[in-house]
């Protein structure tokens, strides 16, 4: 299994890139091909005590794609980035999966028009998968698709749905739609045109819906698919993740308020770390991007060394699952027909 | 035969009958689309017809399949 690392971007790149790779290598017995300026990463990998050769190879790539690129025109601008010559590995083949941690939209992009969507997927999409429940709950789309239509989410639902089944272990997965009340008559247009196709595929038997959910409820494990347009699964993400920087401060306020807290906060030191490693990108790994021909995996933008290697196994297993395969198999049954129901 | 090849590759790209496509179809008004899918039918364009890059500004100047044709034949001739 070969990672192709887009190993010069995010923020603590490349140092931190090249030890991930280190890290995969080590640990699961990955190859990693690692993109970018040849000379830094040679010393980078020579300052992490690894041996360059040993199922670590490197491609040269002159240029670096930051935050401040335009998303929709930096792979095209700057063909000679770390992230535009991962994708163009990917595509012809000299890889299984890409891993960066860079730019999201520029990445999700490249992908898009490098990799490729999957004939009849109408857009790619970005899912990440929040620790609920035993299997997890993936949020889909959380960003990609500001604009969705009904069709769009009845795709995130199948695409979804084998992600889930295939990678998150749960046999099976139960599919919501993200809205502002559980009654199928709640939400705007597009939530009420998309509610009666999920609910036709769910009477086909082709995914399990369970109807509209609330932001409130998607912590409460009652799905392990949460459908929703880009622009409300963005919102949604980012509000979950302020949150949970709001809890976490709030409560080291309290525990370092008094002697009395902060005996009780050494007595749950242990626990505590485990609640903070629940919310941690690092722990958590990569983002897939799905609907794109090939595996692609976005790794947090402050990822570590743990963090890389933590999205590279992901990506690993991304391919080994056969998600891609699976949505390929079954697009018929993800597509309209010109009368806006779904083909049979 | 530069406009059936066109024809073609909007097909394809859109998911839409191939004889449903006009020199007047818009790619945002008629086919729905957004400006990732005219870059990516920009770069299905210059595989296809071996072409140099299309420029930004170019991208943005082509709203039609009419637009299209007119601008592959300006450039191949």
């Amino acid at each position: 299994m070969k990672i192709i690392l887009d190993a010069m971007s995010g923020d603590r790149a490349p140092a931190e890139t090249v030890r991930g790779a280190l890290l995969a290598r080590a640990e699961q017995g990955l190859e990693v091909v690692l993109v970018g300026q040849e000379p830094i990463l040679r010393r980078e990998l020579e300052a992490a005590g690894g041996a360059y050769g040993s199922g670590i190879s490197i491609v040269h790539a002159g240029e670096i794609i930051d935050m401040h690129d335009d998303p929709s025109t930096a792979v095209r601008r700057k063909k000679d980035s770390s992230m535009a010559v991962a994708l163009n590995l990917l595509r012809d083949g000299a890889g299984d999966a890409v891993v960066s941690a860079g730019n999201t939209g520029a990445l999700l992009t490249g992908a898009t028009l490098t990799v490729k969507r999957i004939p009849g997927i109408r857009r790619a999409c970005m899912a990440p998968v929040l620790p609920v429940g035993q299997y997890g709950a993936m949020l889909i789309d959380c960003g990609a698709n500001a604009d969705c239509t009904p069709e769009y989410l009845l795709q995130f639902a199948f695409m979804g749905s084998f992600y889930a089944r295939k990678l998150l272990g749960c046999p099976s997965p139960r599919v919501g739609l993200l809205s502002n009340g559980t009654e199928e008559t709640k939400g705007a247009q597009l939530q009420k045109e998309a509610f009666a196709l999920l609910r036709e595929a769910g009477e086909a038997g082709r995914i399990r819906f369970i109807g509209n959910i609330e932001g409130s409820d998607v912590f409460s494990d009652c799905a392990e698919v949460v459908v929703t347009d880009g622009f409300t699964g963005n919102v949604m993400l980012k509000t979950i993740e302020g949150t949970a920087k709001f809890l976490m401060r709030n409560l080291k306020e309290v525990m370092l308020r008094s002697p009395k807290n902060k005996l009780g906060a050494a007595l749950l030191k242990k626990d505590l770390s485990g609640l903070k490693k629940l919310l941690d990108p690092g722990e958590v790994g990569g983002t897939p991007f799905l609907g794109v021909k090939k595996p692609v995996i976005k790794a947090h933008g402050s990822s570590d060394a743990r963090a890389i290697a933590s999205a590279s196994r992901q990506a690993a297993a991304f391919v080994e699952a056969g998600v891609i395969g699976e949505i390929e198999k079954n697009i018929a049954h993800m597509r309209l027909r010109g009368d806006g129901a779904a083909e049979e | 035969m530069i406009l059936e090849k066109i024809k073609d590759i909007v097909s394809e790209q859109f998911d839409v009958d191939r004889e449903n496509i006009t020199e007047e179809t818009d790619f945002l008004n008629d086919l729905d689309a957004d400006s990732l899918d005219v870059v990516e039918l920009a770069m299905s364009i210059e595989e296809a017809f071996k072409l140099p890059e299309i420029g930004e500004d170019d991208i943005r100047s082509i709203s039609t399949v009419g637009d299209l044709v007119a601008y592959v034949k300006g450039i191949a001739g």
